[in-house]
Parts: C-alpha cells; structure tokens; sequence
C-alpha cells in the first residue's frame, strides 16, 4: 500500500465532483415553489401595504390641507363676484366700447384701402348686430364666465351671421359704411346708457370680437381673447387692443 | 435570470432544472445521506430565489448559486452543531465498510466514502479540496481553529484513504503507483 501525495488524492476528488450530477429521487420543485410563494405573497404585501397607509395618509393629509385652504377662498371669491358683479359689468362697458370702437375705425380707415379688409369688417360689424341681438337673448344666461357664453354664442348666432354676411358682401361698402355708423349710433348709446342688458351685450360684443379674431386666425389668437378680457378691466390703450395683441402674437 | 430576478415562477423552474443535479452533487457531498442533501437543497434553492437580486453579475450565475449551495450546508452544519453536539468521530472512522461495490472508482462510490466521514471531518474535506476555501477561512467559518482544519483535514484524508483501499482492494494501490 503506497503512500498516496495528498495533491493526487484531493486531485481524484476534485476532478469527480468538479461536474458530478446527482438527479433527485423526488420532485422538490414543489416544496421549493410552496415555500418561494407564501413568502413573496406575504412579505410583499407587508411593503405594499405600508407603503399604502403612507400615500393614503399623505393623499388624505393634503385634500383636507388644500380644502381648508380652499374652502376660505372659495367662499371669499363668491362673496367677492357678487359684490363686484356691478364694477365688472361697469367696467366692461366702458372697455367693451372701446373695443366695439376700434373696429369701427378700421371701417372707417380700412374702406378705403383694400376690399378684402373692407369685407372682414364688414363680417364684423354685421356680427356685432347679431351680437347686440344674441346678447340680449343671453341676458338671462348665468354670470360671468366667459366661455360659456362664448360657447352659446358660437353656436347660436352662427346662422345670422352667416346669412348677415352673405348680404353684406353682395351689399356695396356704403351699405357697410351705415352699418358701421350704426354701430357708432349703439355705442353713443351705451356710453349714454349703461343698462345692464347693453353692458352685457357690449361684453358679448368684445368677447365675440374675439372668437370671429380666433375664427380668422385660429388658436394664436385665443391667447388674445383672454389677455383682452383680463385687460379690459384696466387699460384704455387697449382700444385697439384685440388686434394689436394679435399682431404681437403673430411676431 | 431576469426572469427569476422579476420572479417569474416558470423561469425560475426553469433555473432550478437548469441546475439541481449537479447542486444536489455538491449537497450530497456535504450530507450524511441523500434526505439530508434534498433538504439542503430546497434550503438552498429558496435562499437562492430570495436573494437572487443580490447577485450582480459578478462571474458565473452557476458558480454564485454554487456558492450560496455551500454557504447553506455549512449554515446547516452549524446548526446541527448546536443542537446534536455529536461529534464521536472515531465512530465513523470505525464504521465497517462493507456493501461497496469493488470497481472502478467512480463519483458514486467517492461520495458514499465522503458521506461515511463524521460531520467535522467531511465539512473540512469538502470546503479545502472542493472549494478551494484556506484553513484560516474554513476555522473563521466553523468557529474552530486554523490548526484543527488542518489536523482534520488529514485525518478526514486518512479514513477516506482507507475507506477506498477497503473498497478497491489492490485495485487502488496500483493506480497510486
């Protein structure tokens, strides 16, 4: 019996269980998925719901914060439009004017120059008697917000305008020239009486100035509708306003 | 392997087929028989689906899940320790060893001797000669000291030795030259 190196004999052990396979004599993968699942599914859902009561605490933490917060406001703004509504409507009067002014001078300075110009205006101001008219109609339509009323009015006068344009450009120029006169007659008017139903109509005059800008020059011009609105409370400069905003938006 | 690391239960069958006869190799070698090799197994295969994400790519998938194997019969062994207190090492080394095939030494007739071995000895054997583990870290590992690996691993040597001569007769001596 020869002495064997140890290096040899722990060679022979190594080279036999370097990739000895032994299959097993019974299906363990059962045992082994049973005991992987109830752990996951229970140690899982120990996070998730952790996680849950934090984000639930927190979402519910910040709804009553913010309607604390709110709420305050809330009731301030209400109490704030009623006892401004007559300011507002006031104040509009006098920008809505304004605005109705302004195109009448493009009429005025626009006849002569080019036809096609002459044709918008006359849209317009075919549009502001519609407009006096729908407003009348929308009179007893709720409050202030503006799209609303911008909605109700795109659709309904709509069909007047449409038939009033067709006449007016198959009319000649002088005819929209008196239109335009007309329109200076209603506004003297307004300025002389500042009713509700007119003061609310004239609002509807400037917002509708707006939508036939946005109807001509689309979703760049939407922009100048709001800044005219929010504007029309405190500057006078902006009697030419809507389409100098518009042209400054075009740059 | 992202399968498993997203625990997606058939990839992680898939893994587990891939790889249990020659992990059930390597538990075999650490255990007294083959009940307790599969019970290492599952041990080591449920650590290996729940530490999976820890395994960052660092050489091969195989040799980490080998590793993590190791790791869980030395755990085991511990355990055992703890609670059997056995250790008549002699007994084993006193063991008739009879019911062996005389042959050809093959990786079967290797793992029974290694099986024969006392708890001890067969923990030292494997984690120098298998695993390549250095005495200093097999005494940190077992919470004995440098010199007992050492000594154990000789003597584990010297019944393994035994055993096979027992088992190949002359067979053995003339291989060995």
């Amino acid at each position: 019996m020869q002495p064997i190196q140890d290096k040899d004999f722990d060679q022979l052990f190594k080279n036999a269980f370097e990739d000895a396979e032994i299959t097993p004599s019974r299906n363990l993968w059962s045992s082994i998925e049973s005991e992987i699942v109830p752990k996951k599914k229970r140690i899982v859902p120990l996070y998730w719901l952790s996680a849950a009561a934090v984000l639930l605490i927190a979402a519910v933490g910040l709804l009553v914060y913010q309607q604390q917060e709110v709420k305050p406001k809330q009731f301030a703004n209400h109490v704030e439009l009623q006892k401004a509504k007559p300011i507002i409507e006031t104040s509009p009067v006098s920008d809505s004017s304004k605005t109705i002014t302004t195109p009448v001078r493009k009429v005025d300075q626009v006849l002569p120059s080019t036809t096609q110009h002459v044709e918008a205006i006359a849209k317009t101001a075919v549009k502001e008697k519609v407009r006096s008219l729908g407003s009348q109609k929308q009179v007893t339509a709720p409050e202030m917000q503006k799209q609303e009323i911008m909605i109700a009015k795109v659709e309904e006068p709509k069909k007047d305008i449409k038939a009033k344009i067709d006449e007016a450009i198959l009319q000649s120029k002088d005819e929209t020239v008196l239109a335009s006169n007309a329109n200076t007659i209603s506004i003297d008017e307004v300025v002389g009486e500042p009713d509700h139903a007119e003061n609310k109509g004239i609002r509807n005059v400037g917002d509708v100035v707006n939508l036939i800008v946005n109807k001509m020059d689309k979703r760049k011009d939407k922009l100048i509708q709001f800044r005219t609105d929010d504007d029309d409370s405190s500057i006078s400069s902006i009697n030419i306003g809507p389409f100098r905003i518009g042209k400054k938006s075009r740059k | 392997m992202e399968g498993c690391k997203a625990g997606d239960r058939k990839m992680q069958e898939l893994l587990y087929k891939q790889t249990v006869s020659k992990m059930l190799a390597v538990c075999m070698r650490y255990a007294k028989d083959r009940m307790e090799a599969e019970d290492i197994l599952q041990m080591g295969y449920i650590k290996i689906f729940q530490k999976i994400e820890a395994y960052r790519g660092d050489g091969s998938f195989e040799g980490w899940i080998r590793r993590v194997m190791v790791n869980t019969a030395i755990e085991s062994y511990r355990k055992n320790l703890r609670s059997l207190n056995v250790v008549e090492i002699d007994e084993a080394y006193e063991q008739p060893s009879t019911g062996f095939d005389f042959g050809t030494l093959g990786m079967q007739d290797l793992m029974k001797v290694i099986q024969k071995l006392a708890d001890g000895y067969r923990m030292v054997f494997n984690m120098y000669v298998i695993e390549g583990y250095s005495h200093k870290e097999i005494g940190e590992t077992l919470g004995i000291s440098e010199g007992a690996s050492k000594s154990q691993l000789s003597r584990a040597r010297a019944i393994l030795k035994e055993e096979i001569i027992k088992m190949e007769g002359f067979g053995y001596a003339t291989y060995t030259g």
